[in-house]
């Protein structure tokens, strides 16, 4: 079935989108400014730059403004802006050891090198409301901390600790590891922006698509294998938020230079399932997004294992979560059954009075078995 | 230094470079543009594309020498006028020296801000304690 155009007056459709504005504006509030959406709502712009894969965070509290905190049309919105612009290049590769951290939690290891840093968590808290908040003065509680300014020290990764003990996978060590693009390392990476996935894809695909996956569709699906639809039940190597260098080649003396950093959160998993049975290992996933969403990146690390273990399970199939992960093709495809379908609908209808016609009119002579209707556009 | 100085520093300085008759040549007008951010995934070191990342990058040429900038998000007059900073330093312009205090007073205090912000950090380290004997 395919689609037909209709038209309608673009002054009432004008008139829709003022009603629209109206709703921002109308209240007896002051007027938010980007700045305080930037400031006091950044899981909102995280979420947005994240699912929009663009770091850009002012334009993210812009398209939140826009959009009256629906990140998902947030998303949509930088994802378009970011359509409309050339790519300068690419970053010169960092390492994730090169985050500025500024949180690193290790479920995996009590007495984790470098300690236990919880960082700016409510983790720990009960989840009460705050009625203070009403009259919230914008008072800062560390006001009165006497903090001692210190060099930031390189926290070690929990994952070096496991390798040095030959319990994950260790690269170094693989002699069947290739440098193709199945295989990562040593080659372009896979680039989803700029070429369709066809499967199987190569897992630098499969990190680029969960990386700007929608959150809750990678929660759910990550969610999916804990609750006993695949073989993936984690243990958390770390958490980790902080600020990741963005390094480019400068075009005229070739030096490696800093033009920003971009807020990141990562998680390393392992999975009791062993890679090879005459070397007992742990397998293992990772997660790593634009800002701080660590249940996006919890959920990652545990599709991304669950697709390198390639079983039966719904999270295990890269295609099927690919398919279904991105949250602009996801409520794109919902949202567009709103739109007008009246041809469509007028089609079906033809075909269902055409039958019940048939069907009463062989009523008559014999007992016809009922027939089923489908419609697909 | 170019893309963490202030932007007012930085179109201060440049304004004072053009207000002094030297003649600039833009080479490439400052743009809003993309970089992919390529990562390494630590584990099984698996290169990958994060994401694209906003910035501003501008070229120009002054004084025989051609000078760069790129600043993070968009930001046109910034990063035209960090280009043209990298441009007059490279061509040893009179103002020189003032323009390379400014930019190594914006190390120093970007220095001190992630040693503050680690200092802040780092007192939220905890020691989790097991509650239950396991032995």
């Amino acid at each position: 079935m395919g689609y037909v155009a209709v038209e309608a007056g673009e002054d009432v459709i004008q008139r829709a989108e003022e009603l629209f504005e109206k709703q921002r504006v109308v209240g007896e509030s002051d007027q938010i400014s980007v700045e305080q959406v930037g400031e006091q709502f950044s899981r909102l712009t995280a979420q947005a730059m994240s699912e929009g894969g663009l770091y850009a965070p002012r334009l993210a509290a812009i398209a939140v403004k826009q959009a009256q905190g629906d990140t998902a049309e947030a998303a949509f919105l930088l994802r378009a802006y970011r359509s409309t612009l050339e790519r300068w290049g690419t970053s010169v590769p960092v390492e994730t050891a090169e985050v500025f951290t500024t949180r690193r939690v290790s479920p995996a290891y009590k007495d984790v090198p470098g300690g236990q840093v919880l960082g700016a968590t409510k983790d720990y808290t009960q989840r009460l409301l705050d009625f203070e908040l009403i009259d919230d003065d914008g008072t800062d509680p560390t006001g009165d901390w006497d903090v001692e300014a210190e060099d930031p020290p390189r926290l070690r990764n929990v994952m070096e600790v496991l390798r040095e003990d030959g319990l994950v996978y260790d690269p170094e060590r693989d002699p069947d590891r290739d440098d193709d693009a199945s295989s990562g390392a040593g080659t372009e990476p896979f680039d989803a922006t700029r070429e369709p996935i066809t499967f199987p894809a190569p897992r630098s695909a499969v990190l680029q698509e969960l990386a700007r996956g929608e959150t809750g569709a990678v929660t759910a699906l990550g969610y999916s294998e804990l609750r006993g639809y695949g073989q993936v039940h984690p243990t958390l190597g770390e958490v980790r938020t902080g600020d990741l260098p963005v390094t480019i080649e400068h075009p005229y003396t070739g030096d490696e230079v800093e033009v920003t950093t971009a807020a990141v959160t990562e998680t390393e998993c392992v999975v009791p399932i062993y890679e090879k049975s005459d070397d007992p290992q742990f397998s293992f996933g990772y997660g790593l997004v634009f800002g701080r969403n660590e249940r996006k990146t919890i959920g990652m690390s545990i599709l991304d294992a669950a697709i390198q273990l390639d079983g039966e399970g719904a999270a295990q199939d890269a295609e099927f979560v690919l398919d279904v992960v991105d949250g602009i093709d996801s409520f794109g495809f919902i949202e567009h059954l709103k739109l007008p379908h009246y041809v469509t609908f007028q089609s079906i209808l033809d075909r269902i009075r055409s039958i019940r016609e048939r069907s009463a009119a062989a009523a008559d002579e014999t007992d016809p078995a009922p027939q089923e209707v489908g419609a697909d556009d | 230094m170019l893309a963490a100085c202030d932007a007012e520093t930085l179109v201060a300085h440049a304004d004072a470079v053009v207000e002094g008759g030297t003649e600039v040549r833009i080479l490439q007008a400052p743009t809003p543009q993309l970089v992919m951010q390529q990562v390494v995934e630590p584990v099984a070191r698996q290169l990958f594309n994060l994401g694209e990342v906003l910035v501003t990058a501008a070229e120009v040429e002054l004084d025989g020498e051609k000078g760069f900038a790129m600043r993070s998000g968009k930001a046109e007059k910034p990063a035209l006028s960090g280009a043209v900073v990298d441009a007059a330093i490279e061509s040893d312009h009179p103002r020189t020296a003032e323009m390379v205090a400014s930019l190594s007073a914006t190390a120093t205090e970007r220095e001190r801000e992630r040693r503050e912000r680690w200092g802040e950090t780092r007192e939220t380290t905890v020691e989790f304690e097991e509650m239950e004997d396991h032995t």
